[in-house]
């Protein structure tokens, strides 16, 4: 069992959600410590392809986004604010600094040199795919320990580019 | 008329255009690059060739020479690749293929931004302030002090220039130096290389164009205004017909100047007369794109005109089936353009597999896509994944097909603006159409919903954080914690 809070379209709801306990479809759910009758039926697709929710016995079309930032029903896009009531364990999100390759492209130019202090946000690289050059930024404040492309270089989906401690 | 087509262009455009010459009975010709090969419009098209060189779509030489080898008689260029290339308009002309587009002389001349200028200005019609001449990239300091004459906001164009390509903003002096690196950076991706000038930046202003159509018989007609006034960047992201900024006598005035420009600069073929006005109503033309347009479809859907066939038909020269006065503007039209961009990390292109794909259909909705169920979003190419246009008897409506029609499309598999979409055509701002170039920094509204539908959306948000969380991922998104909806209810830039 576990306890989520969560916020859409301006309520917030607690759900227990137990997905040990399910019967084909039907999944133990509560809200509010009441029980409501669920099913998700591509419960075990990935996350943006769980294509429906059936609450008391009313199915509904959703689409969520993969990192839950919102959820699309037929009306329309909702904006979701999500926390773990139980935050056993807070894994923290990926902050080591490296800076990886969001897309495979070219690079087309390099402002920062090993050695160098950036902010946060600041322009590293500006990486060409899709006839655009885009900016890759600093995820954090900090000294660049390693650069590891040139301009000119073609790079790979998730390839280090830069590592900043 | 022609029995067979080229088309030298991909994607949505491409599909398009084969559909207009199959209503046509002409037979088109697709060519595609390797990471094209499963695309819709070699799949559309009833033959196929593979181009084999590096510059791809670009190469002008090889198209041509495909022309030759499959017997066609004109080559449609889409927009973007070759659609405003002088020289591949020239090396048409002395193979003795028709391009579909204006004739090298009119392209030449419509080439020359400065020149194009002076001659609106020559016939007392109003025009966006802009620099004398044309500069190189290396002279920084002549365009430094020509920039400081004309004064701040100055946007960067290339004289290449159109689809909000290689244009950039500079707001002030400081910006200048970098808003050219990245002017002249991405003009040399797409155009390989241009020089520059300089227009004085509007802002906030509405953005204009006229559809206009010119045979070579001497007939000019319009189709009526669009209105792109919601950018990110230099890309539009939805546009209508007709413009709701605009009273009917200033519609009236704007139309006039439109064909009085196309008739002295002497466009031929389709092309729009692009102006910016003010808030106060007050336009000012700006330049000239002399092929077809990306926001095109809320023309056609208003005006019932399949432009791309009048295109073909001015191209064999045939005079336009229809007068002025037949012309009959009726409804409203509103066009998404949706690009696979993820606005949630600063709109970065989000190539992949599209797996799976639904599109609205119904009374009033047209989609222009090259996107089906499986398809590939190759990372070579523009980011443009769908139009969805909506038609209805007044704004009102279109707007209301549009949220339906919205609601109604998947795009699952690669991150697009789909959701940026769907928040715009909800907000009561879009809705009472108070919008300009600048609306898109505004704050959203609050989103209230009926209780049992925000129950159901968070259990389904609950479900999917459980799975997720033991799927070993992070436990709460970095972007769950400073997201704009928690500290502000702004859309990401």
């Amino acid at each position: 069992m576990r306890k989520v809070e969560v916020t859409v379209g301006g309520h917030t709801f607690e759900v227990d959600v137990d997905l040990n306990q399910r019967h084909d479809s039907e999944l133990s759910v509560k809200v509010n410590g009441e029980a409501v009758k669920t099913s998700v039926p591509d419960l075990d697709a990935p996350i943006d392809q769980m294509e429906w929710i059936i609450v008391n016995d009313c199915p509904r079309e959703i689409v969520i986004d993969p990192d839950l930032r919102w959820i699309r029903d037929k009306t329309g896009v909702h904006f979701l604010e999500v926390r773990d009531l139980e935050a056993r364990v807070t894994r923290p999100v990926s902050r080591d600094g490296r800076i990886k390759a969001p897309i495979p492209g070219l690079i087309k130019a390099v402002f920062a040199a090993k050695g160098d202090w950036v902010e946060a946000g600041q322009p590293l690289i500006v990486l060409e795919a899709m006839k655009m050059e885009n900016e890759i930024h600093a995820p954090k404040s900090g000294v660049v320990t390693q650069i590891s492309v040139k301009p000119g270089q073609d790079v790979t989906l998730h390839e280090v580019l830069a590592e900043i401690s | 008329m022609f029995n067979k087509i080229l088309i030298a262009n991909r994607g949505e455009i491409a599909v398009r255009i084969i559909r207009t010459c199959r209503d046509m009975g002409i037979q088109p010709v697709a060519l595609y690059e390797a990471a094209d090969r499963g695309s819709l419009h070699v799949r559309l098209a009833g033959e196929c060739v593979l181009l084999q060189s590096a510059h791809g779509y670009l190469d002008h030489e090889a198209i041509v020479q495909i022309a030759l080898k499959m017997g066609v008689e004109a080559i449609h260029p889409g927009y973007g690749f070759l659609a405003e290339s002088l020289e591949f308009v020239e090396a048409c002309q002395q193979a003795g293929v028709v391009f579909i587009g204006p004739p090298p002389e009119v392209m030449r001349a419509q080439q020359n931004k400065i020149d194009i200028l002076e001659r609106v200005k020559a016939i007392g019609l109003p025009t966006v302030a802009y620099s004398a001449r044309t500069f190189d990239v290396r002279e920084i300091d002549a365009l430094r002090a020509e920039a400081d004459q004309l004064g701040y906001p100055i946007v960067i164009k290339s004289t290449r220039g159109g689809r909000g390509r290689g244009a950039y903003t500079a707001h002030t002096a400081s910006q200048l130096d970098r808003a050219l690196r990245r002017a002249q950076a991405e003009a040399q991706i797409i155009y390989g290389g241009t020089r520059f000038y300089l227009e004085k930046f509007i802002t906030p202003a509405h953005m204009l164009g006229v559809q206009v159509l010119a045979d070579d018989h001497g007939h000019v007609i319009h189709l009526g205004e669009r209105e792109g006034s919601l950018i990110r960047g230099n890309q539009k992201m939805i546009e209508e017909a007709p413009a709701p900024c605009m009273t009917p006598h200033q519609r009236e005035r704007l139309w006039q100047a439109a064909l009085e420009i196309a008739q002295a600069v002497g466009m031929r073929g389709v092309g729009t007369v692009e102006f910016m006005s003010d808030l106060e109503g007050r336009f000012f033309f700006t330049e000239i794109k002399p092929r077809i347009q990306i926001e095109h479809a809320v023309t056609e859907m208003i005006s019932s005109v399949d432009i791309v066939r009048e295109q073909i038909r001015i191209a064999a020269g045939e005079p336009l089936s229809f007068t002025q006065a037949a012309v009959q503007l009726n409804g409203h039209a509103i066009s998404c353009r949706i690009t696979a961009e993820d606005p949630w990390r600063h709109y970065m292109p989000s190539p992949g597999t599209l797996r799976r794909v639904r599109l609205p259909t119904g009374h009033g909705v047209r989609v222009d896509t090259y996107a089906y169920s499986g398809c590939a979003v190759p990372a070579q190419y523009d980011p443009i994944v769908a139009k969805v246009i909506t038609w209805g008897h007044d704004r009102m409506e279109s707007l209301h097909r549009m949220q339906r029609a919205l609601g109604e499309l998947a795009l699952i598999g690669v991150a697009t603006t789909l959701p940026i979409h769907q928040v715009i055509v909800h907000h009561p701002e879009f809705l009472a159409a108070d919008y300009h170039t600048e609306s898109l920094r505004r704050d959203m509204p609050e989103d209230r919903l009926p209780p049992e539908q925000a129950r159901d959306l968070a259990i389904a948000a609950a479900v999917a954080y459980v799975r997720r969380d033991l799927a070993g991922q992070p436990s709460v998104p970095e972007r769950l914690q400073s997201g704009w909806h928690r500290s502000s209810r702004r859309l990401p830039e």
